[in-house]
């Protein structure tokens, strides 16, 4: 997998690249718009992460540009500017997602991981981590064939959780894909919530499944 | 005493001194003088005092019938000048009453004939304008800061997780790293919402208005309190969730109660309660939530909804919040044409109360 990352803030640019690269992903950097444009059309890259704010022709402006050109390799746009109707804005001019700074670098990989692997998603409707499942038609829960009741809400973090097992889930992208909340509430929504669902899928199960990593976010996995 | 009623007085006095003078001349002229003359000519005395009687009638007959209806016209007239000239003072009050911090932009109406009033509305516009642009200065200068504040947030925030990252890290620094994390965090919120209320200010913001079942919105909100409040053994109930549909924004609306839900929880004592209800009066939606906590004294209620505001200190230090919580819900409930209201009885219990108007039943309006 092949990233390309456009950002003229040196030092941003340079923690993105190592965070990527500690994924596995293989990453190029441009500074400025016209390069980043001149490496796309070289390379194919399965996905960019574009910043708004660029010297010169700025990040939206680069991405017209490639979708005029029939290029529609994933992006990701991040801005400072932080405005709804920029991510609005952002979306209709092509980019696949758009992240608002400062972000969370475990934000920023899962959504790239996502973004380069969207068709690869798992799609069966019985997710499976160690010996809990969950079937998303009957929203049954199971651990060692014991059933679990979950809330609603409950329900739509596992899922989310199961959807990338073994990987880390920020609390942004947590509160946008379960709460649907495009804004930071500031509360400790989601920790309550990852407690309560340890409570029911961990507390009297071995081995621990769902773990917290300190400032970082949470995963979904066999091995601590 | 008015401008008006002082200048009518005066105007009165100076009138009735005229008149004064005016009955004084006519006298001396027409009796004291023709008096001398007779002194002189003693034998036409007798017939020349029966004269003089005559003329004196005559003299008060004239000030009486003619001259005082005169003057009580012209105070009338005069009242009435005073009046039309002054009409613009009246104007420019009831305008001037109407500017705020919010409405700087217009101007006072201005008569454009040059008189000593047009020139002070001229100066007084010219005020306006540049208290506008002082406001607008500040006003950018906190969006200028807070897009400024984003670029070291971020590398600051992206750099302390790649140290976090690190497999190797030795505990207590993984632990000094992430409470960095933390504060970073807090920070980004703040610089967030700083950002989003020097917008709304500029009216820089828009709302994605559909109709929204806040009903829905309230009971969802519900749950979510009811999971923040567990930890803590607060009890929190839904009194009542009637139906409600109002205009405007989902994502504004659901941050809206989740903010005061929050505070309900955040504000509240251990073992507390937390009271929800929604219902729907005439046209207007209004929904109140009431917690059990240690409440605001009535000396700080005025300010709550000041950005960055503490009125207790001890607060500050129990509760880890970006100041600006119930500046951003003011906001949110004002841009949907609502009012907020908080009462408090100290050591008993809080009221938010939030109406909202609701939507026109004719939905084809959207």
């Amino acid at each position: 997998m092949r990233v390309l990352v456009v950002e003229d803030e040196k030092k941003t640019a340079s923690f993105v690249r190592k965070a990527l690269q500690a994924e596995g992903f293989a990453v190029d950097v441009c500074h400025n718009g016209d390069n980043a444009l001149a490496a796309a059309r070289a390379t194919p890259f399965d996905g960019i992460v574009l910043d708004i704010m660029l010297p010169g022709r700025d990040g939206l402006s680069v991405l017209r540009q490639l979708r005029e050109r029939k290029n529609t390799t994933p992006v990701l746009l991040l801005s400072a500017r932080g405005e709804v109707n920029e991510r609005v804005e952002g979306l209709d001019a092509g980019a696949d997602d758009y992240l608002p700074k400062p972000f969370e670098l475990t934000e920023l990989v899962a959504r790239v991981r996502a973004l380069t692997r969207r068709s690869g998603e798992n799609k069966s409707t019985v997710l499976r981590v160690a010996d809990l499942t969950l079937d998303t038609v009957t929203h049954l829960a199971q651990r060692g064939g014991t059933e679990i009741e979950l809330t609603a809400r409950e329900y739509r973090l596992l899922e989310f959780l199961m959807r990338s097992p073994g990987r880390l889930c920020g609390r942004m992208m947590i509160l946008e894909k379960v709460w649907d909340y495009d804004f930071d509430p500031g509360t400790n929504l989601v920790d309550v919530y990852i407690r309560r669902l340890r409570e029911k899928i961990d507390a009297n199960f071995q081995p621990k499944l769902l773990h917290t990593v300190r400032g970082a976010g949470y995963l979904l996995k066999e091995q601590p | 005493m008015t401008i008006r009623t002082r200048l009518s007085l005066w105007y009165a006095a100076v009138m009735f001194v005229a008149l004064m003078v005016m009955g004084v001349l006519l006298y001396y002229q027409l009796v004291i003088e023709p008096r001398q003359h007779t002194q002189k000519h003693p034998e036409r005395h007798h017939t020349e005092q029966a004269i003089n009687q005559d003329i004196f009638e005559d003299v008060t007959n004239i000030v009486m019938w003619c001259a005082v209806p005169a003057v009580l016209l012209s105070i009338g007239g005069g009242w009435w000048l005073m009046k039309k000239s002054l009409a613009p003072v009246a104007s420019l009050t009831q305008a001037t009453k109407k500017i705020s911090a919010y409405n700087l932009s217009e101007r006072l109406p201005r008569a454009g004939n040059g008189d000593e009033l047009d020139r002070l509305t001229e100066v007084f516009n010219g005020m306006l304008a540049r208290l506008e642009d002082s406001f607008n200065r500040t006003r950018e200068f906190t969006l200028h800061a807070s897009h400024e504040l984003k670029t070291p947030l971020t590398v600051l925030c992206g750099e302390t997780e790649t140290v976090l990252r690190d497999e190797s890290l030795a505990p207590a620094e993984r632990e000094r790293a992430a409470s960095q994390l933390d504060e970073l965090h807090r920070l980004a919120r703040i610089v967030d919402g700083l950002t989003l209320l020097a917008r709304a200010d500029a009216g820089q913001v828009t709302l994605t208005l559909e109709l929204v079942q806040f009903d829905e919105l309230v009971r969802d909100n519900f749950g979510d309190a009811q999971i923040l409040a567990e930890p803590q053994g607060i009890q929190v109930e839904l009194a009542g969730c009637e139906e409600a549909t109002v205009r405007g924004d989902r994502h504004r609306l659901r941050q809206l109660l989740l903010n005061l839900a929050d505070n309900a929880v955040k504000y509240n004592q251990p073992s507390g309660q937390v009271m929800i209800s929604l219902r729907h009066t005439g046209d207007t939606a209004e929904f109140t939530i009431a917690n059990t906590g240690p409440g605001i004294p009535p000396e700080v209620l005025p300010r709550v909804f000041d950005r960055f505001y503490r009125g207790d200190a001890a607060h500050s230090n129990v509760v880890d919040g970006c100041g600006l919580g119930l500046s951003i819900v003011q906001w949110i409930v004002s841009a949907h044409h609502g009012t907020i209201k908080i009462e408090s009885v100290p050591s008993k219990i809080t009221t938010v109360t939030v109406r909202l108007p609701l939507a026109q039943e004719n939905k084809a309006s959207l």
